[in-house]
């Protein structure tokens, strides 16, 4: 017994320490969120919630949020519209030109941020799409596009083929065989994909910093900019604010699936 | 045979399939006719499925001509040709409940709710699923998707229903209920039925007419009972029950007798054949048309060489000095004697136990 639970012990402890190296800088925010500095730092005379009524009241944090939300909601919609739609296509084809098409959707996600963000530049400034919202939505739609393709791709992998030919034979157009028998076998992969979608663009900083100026600011771009300019506290705020938001999402996930 | 005089429903004229240098259909011509069980049989590879997609509309031929009352089919959508198909993997829809499953023909016909509610409900009823309306698919077993997928099939009622190896994911008692089932449902509602087996037992005792199938080419077709008494090639009397095949050389005729030789032992095979004296014959003698008997009785002197007992019936390898190795199958409680290895016996057969097979 000594044996294995020494081993037990050396690798529970190992989790809890990797568990806490990922975890412990992110709840550093908590502490710094309630400070009652005006500067970025930890509380020295007491807690204080000034910081976030600084958010809640401020104008052009609450306009970066909701910026934020809409251009992710948006993302989300039309990259898992246009994601599936390509994946059920590469599914009803299955050959080796839908094959190649997959691994091309796929490219984006191996591509440097950096590199991607200055070819939207380079392209946006020709398209003239530099500084507006639909700048920003085309450029996250194409970033999400492959998390979106990949889970409708996971959820059509183990349909059967032959039911396309069996709705076909039992008087369903090609169209009403997608609508009725496929799609909603890809549901599941199209409700993770929107959600992926949805943080892709939420948290994406790089090619906003890229391709929009004044004309649009999303959450990441001002908490980046709070960073730079003046060292204020309520980026602290917005970012406990955020955790604690992920940790619902995660909670009321894990419960529902329990 | 009966079938053979009416309008055939479906005709398949000249029809080609080709795979690169695989002819998957190699000039196939066939007729159904209309309230017939049909069956395609063949071994592995033999186009059974290949002929069945075509005719369903999923697999386009490369020459040749389907037509369905005399209208041309060959080149309509498979949503166009009104054929019920049921799948070998079922291929119920995994989203839909079983009702649904059910009711999605009636539903893309855009048939009136109460209409689609009625039928869906007696077609499960029909195949004793009325009461696992509400499950999905992968709540059943193997046998309950299969009642399901031939439901779904037929609720809206085709005048064909095409069936590709249906039972031969069930095991072998659920196989035999369910091959009287389909049998009663076809005598029941008059349709057409298109069935593709590997399974001959499964063609002999199901069908009207057999097709039987090889490298894509229809080897000869007919009622059970003719094919399975009077296979033209080796192949067909082989792969149909088991035959004794025996190369013999033909010395006389008399008028529908031929005469034969074949290693010291003379046959005499009834047939209308116009084969030359002198002439090479290949002849088939079923294992059960044999006869085994104590030494002296019977034509032949044999000696037994190995024994498999099956219950109801005994087989027999008896080794005869010029022919060779026979099988010999007999009803256990019909003979008078109890055969063992080594054992001298004796062989015999009907004068029309014989058939004369076409050179391959
Ligand atoms: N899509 C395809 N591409 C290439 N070859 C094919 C294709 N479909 C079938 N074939 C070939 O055509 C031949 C006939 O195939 P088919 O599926 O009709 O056989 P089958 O009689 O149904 O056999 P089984 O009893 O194994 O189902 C086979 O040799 C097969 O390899
Ligand atoms: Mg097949």
């Amino acid at each position: 017994m000594m044996p294995i639970s020494a081993f037990r012990i050396f690798f529970q402890t190992g989790a809890w320490a990797v568990l806490a190296f990922l975890v412990l800088p992110l709840l550093i925010v908590i502490p710094v969120s309630l400070t009652d500095t005006s500067f970025i730092g930890l509380p020295r005379d007491g807690l204080s919630l000034q910081h976030y009524e600084n958010y809640l009241t401020d104008r052009e944090w609450l306009s970066a949020t909701w910026t934020s939300i809409w251009i992710g909601v948006v993302v989300a919609s039309l990259a898992t519209a246009l994601g599936t739609a390509f994946s059920i296509g590469c599914w009803f084809l299955s050959n080796r030109a839908s094959q190649i098409a997959r691994w091309i959707l796929i490219v984006p996600i191996l591509v440097p941020p950096v590199v991607q963000a200055l070819g939207f530049y380079r392209f946006w400034v020709q398209l003239g799409l530099i500084d507006t919202y639909a700048g920003v939505i085309l450029a996250h739609t194409l970033l999400a596009l492959p998390y979106v393709s990949i889970s409708v791709f996971a959820a059509l992998a183990n349909l059967d083929r032959n039911i396309i030919r069996a709705a076909r034979g039992l008087g369903a157009s090609v169209w009403q065989t997608t609508l009725a028998v496929v799609t909603p076998a890809a549901r599941p992969g199209m409700m993770t994909g929107f959600v992926f979608a949805f943080i892709v663009s939420f948290d994406e900083i790089v090619s906003v910093l890229f391709i929009t100026v004044r004309g649009v600011t999303t959450l990441p771009k001002m908490i980046w900019e709070g960073i730079q300019e003046n060292i204020d506290p309520t980026i602290a705020a917005v970012a406990t604010l955020l955790v604690l938001l992920t940790l619902i999402a995660t909670a009321i996930g894990a419960l529902r699936r329990s | 045979m009966t079938h053979q005089m009416t309008e055939p429903i479906l005709s398949i004229r000249n029809a080609v399939k080709r795979y690169g240098s695989l002819h998957a259909l190699d000039h196939v011509d066939l007729d159904v006719a209309a309230g017939e069980f049909l069956t395609l049989l063949g071994p592995s590879g033999s186009g059974k499925t290949t002929l069945l997609s075509a005719i369903a509309g999923f697999v386009d031929l490369d020459d040749g001509r389907i037509t369905l009352h005399a209208s041309d089919i060959t080149k309509a959508p498979p949503e166009r040709r009104e054929f019920g198909m049921v799948f070998q993997g079922y291929a119920l829809f995994p989203t839909m409940t079983v009702r649904d499953n059910v009711a999605f023909p009636l539903k893309v016909r855009k048939r009136a709710a109460s209409e689609i509610a009625d039928r869906t409900k007696e077609c499960l009823d029909l195949v004793q699923m009325g009461g696992f309306a509400d499950r999905m698919p992968h709540q059943l077993s193997g046998g309950q998707q299969q009642r399901v997928a031939l439901a779904r099939a037929m609720s809206f009622k085709p005048q064909v229903l095409l069936l590709d190896e249906p039972l031969s994911a069930l095991d072998k008692k659920l196989r035999a209920d369910l091959q009287w089932e389909l049998k009663s449902l076809h005598s029941q509602l008059g349709v057409t039925f298109i069935y593709v087996t590997h399974d001959q037992e499964e063609a002999l005792s199901m069908s009207d007419r057999i097709v039987i199938l090889k490298d894509g080419c229809i080897q000869q077709q007919g009622a059970p009972g003719d094919l399975y008494n009077r296979p033209r090639t080796t192949f067909v009397a082989d792969f149909l029950g088991k035959s004794n095949f025996i190369d013999a050389d033909i010395t006389g005729r008399h008028s529908d007798i031929l005469h034969c030789v074949a290693k010291g032992a003379a046959f005499d095979v009834q047939t209308d054949n116009v084969d030359e004296i002198g002439n090479k014959a290949r002849l088939a003698l079923r294992p059960e048309r044999l006869r085994i008997n104590k030494p002296g009785v019977e034509l032949l002197a044999a000696k037994v060489s190995q024994v498999s007992y099956l219950g109801e019936r005994c087989q027999v390898i008896v080794k005869h000095e010029g022919l060779g190795d026979l099988l010999v199958s007999c009803a256990t409680w019909q003979t008078g004697i109890k055969p063992a290895p080594g054992l001298e016996v004796s062989i015999g057969w009907d004068q029309n136990a014989c058939v004369v097979l076409a050179a391959d």
